[in-house]
């Protein structure tokens, strides 16, 4: 594969990624922006022949957590997605805001790893290495992040869902 | 089937279950923990509302894609390209860091078995030998000097090599042919030392034995060497100056061997 070809491929990783973390496409695009400005100036720290990917998901990394104005555009963020991509159906839509909040309230320590591996791009160790972490601690962060979602999302679901049966939405 | 929860676990910290939601359990694994999710309730419910979560979230994630293009990102693409190009041209030519470049030369000054050898090349090094042999010799003086371009070449890459050192000399660098007499190339370097860059090309025969190849600019001012045989210990070495360029070979071999490749490089 061709540097070129493998670059654009990581840029559209890089995107989606963003996406999750920022919860808003401008955003997204910013992010994803600030971290190849970034790798232009830091390519000389690439070692060639290593894998590229964990190397630009550090750089976005870093450049996510030193930005305090995307914090604040996550905090306040509502799903902002394209229609024709995010699913029509109401319970799934209410499911996916659900898990984004849930997602808010993890540590980013946890966030992080569920993110990355949910999108089925990277191996754990990949994972790990853009996070910077060993990959025990990686895979602990992974499934306690794992598990506390699913405890948040089980008890806003209660919720919420009651509230649309008995408006007979489903 | 009797289910048997299990209860005040961290299913999280179970590194199967996770690696069976991501596709990465063994396949030998499989059947044990589809047996052990078929009985138990509560990690059968983690691991489906995991997945779930990942479907979900990898679904927003999937949104981008159909993000409009956003030409500012394609231009830092291209340009991310063209440093990352560079990187990797300038990671093929300096490559070695010092530590390789100084257990390179250890390699030439004393991978023929010799301390013995090391000792005459340091004693020469104040002797009657030209500067650059001696320097080519010595390790320690090379590795002391070696801090400006030094580069390692395999033999697929050696018209490459042979044109980077011509440019780095200002001087056409030709290859010594070494393998009508058995000898292939292994590697070819370029180091700086105190009397200037000099390319070292090491060979080796069917039974392993090994002969390297030295060429630096001729100093001006300084008459040309005639061809000079020399003994040394297990090895035997010539050096001469040859069209402004002094050569110096250094093999396992004795003294007629090394005059017969002595005159296979002049050629």
């Amino acid at each position: 594969m061709s540097l070129k070809t493998e670059v654009t491929q990581h840029t559209a990783s890089l995107r989606r990624y963003a996406l999750v973390l920022t919860r808003d496409a401008t955003a997204a695009d910013d992010l994803v922006q600030e971290t190849l400005l970034k790798a232009i100036d830091k390519a000389d720290t690439w070692q060639p022949g290593t894998n590229l990917r964990p190397w630009l998901f550090r750089i976005m990394h870093n450049t996510h957590i030193s930005d305090l104005r995307r914090a604040k555009t996550r905090s306040d963020a509502a799903p902002d997605l394209p229609d024709p991509v995010v699913p029509d159906h109401q319970h799934t839509r209410l499911e996916l805001k659900q898990v984004l909040q849930a997602l808010d309230q993890l540590p980013d320590a946890q966030r992080k790893p569920i993110i990355l591996i949910a999108l089925r791009e990277m191996s754990y160790a990949e994972a790990a290495r853009s996070l910077d972490v060993p990959l025990g601690t990686f895979m602990s962060r992974l499934g306690r992040g794992r598990e506390a979602l699913r405890q948040i999302v089980s008890g806003i679901g209660k919720g919420k869902l009651s509230v649309l049966k008995r408006k007979g939405s489903l | 089937m009797t289910e048997e929860p299990t209860s005040n676990q961290d299913l999280g910290l179970d590194g199967d279950l996770l690696a069976y939601v991501d596709g990465t359990l063994a396949p030998e694994k499989m059947a044990e923990i589809e047996a052990r999710l078929a009985r138990d309730p509560e990690a059968r419910a983690a691991t489906a509302s995991w997945r779930h979560h990942d479907n979900l979230i990898r679904q927003m994630a999937q949104a981008a894609d159909d993000l409009p293009v956003n030409m500012r990102i394609a231009a830092l693409e291209r340009d991310l390209v063209a440093k990352l190009q560079a990187r990797k041209r300038r990671a093929f030519l300096i490559g070695p860091a010092l530590g390789r470049i100084a257990a390179s030369v250890l390699i030439f000054a004393a991978g023929w078995g010799a301390h013995s050898l090391y000792g005459s090349a340091t004693q020469m090094a104040g002797g009657a030998y030209p500067q650059f042999v001696a320097a080519t010799l010595t390790g320690h003086q090379v590795i002391q000097q070696a801090s400006l371009q030094q580069a390692e070449f395999l033999p697929e890459q050696l018209d490459e090599a042979l044109d980077w050192m011509s440019a780095q000399m200002q001087r056409k660098i030709d290859s010594p042919k070494l393998e009508r007499l058995g000898y292939q190339v292994e590697t070819a370097r370029l180091i700086s030392a105190d009397t200037g860059p000099i390319a070292i090309f090491h060979f080796r025969d069917a039974q392993g034995k090994r002969v390297t190849v030295s060429i630096t600019p001729h100093a001006p001012g300084q008459s040309d060497y005639k061809l000079r045989v020399v003994r040394l210990d297990k090895d035997s070495m010539a050096y001469w100056t040859d069209s402004d360029l002094d050569y110096s070979i250094i093999g396992e071999v004795d003294v007629g061997q090394i005059t017969t490749l002595a005159a296979a490089v002049r050629e």
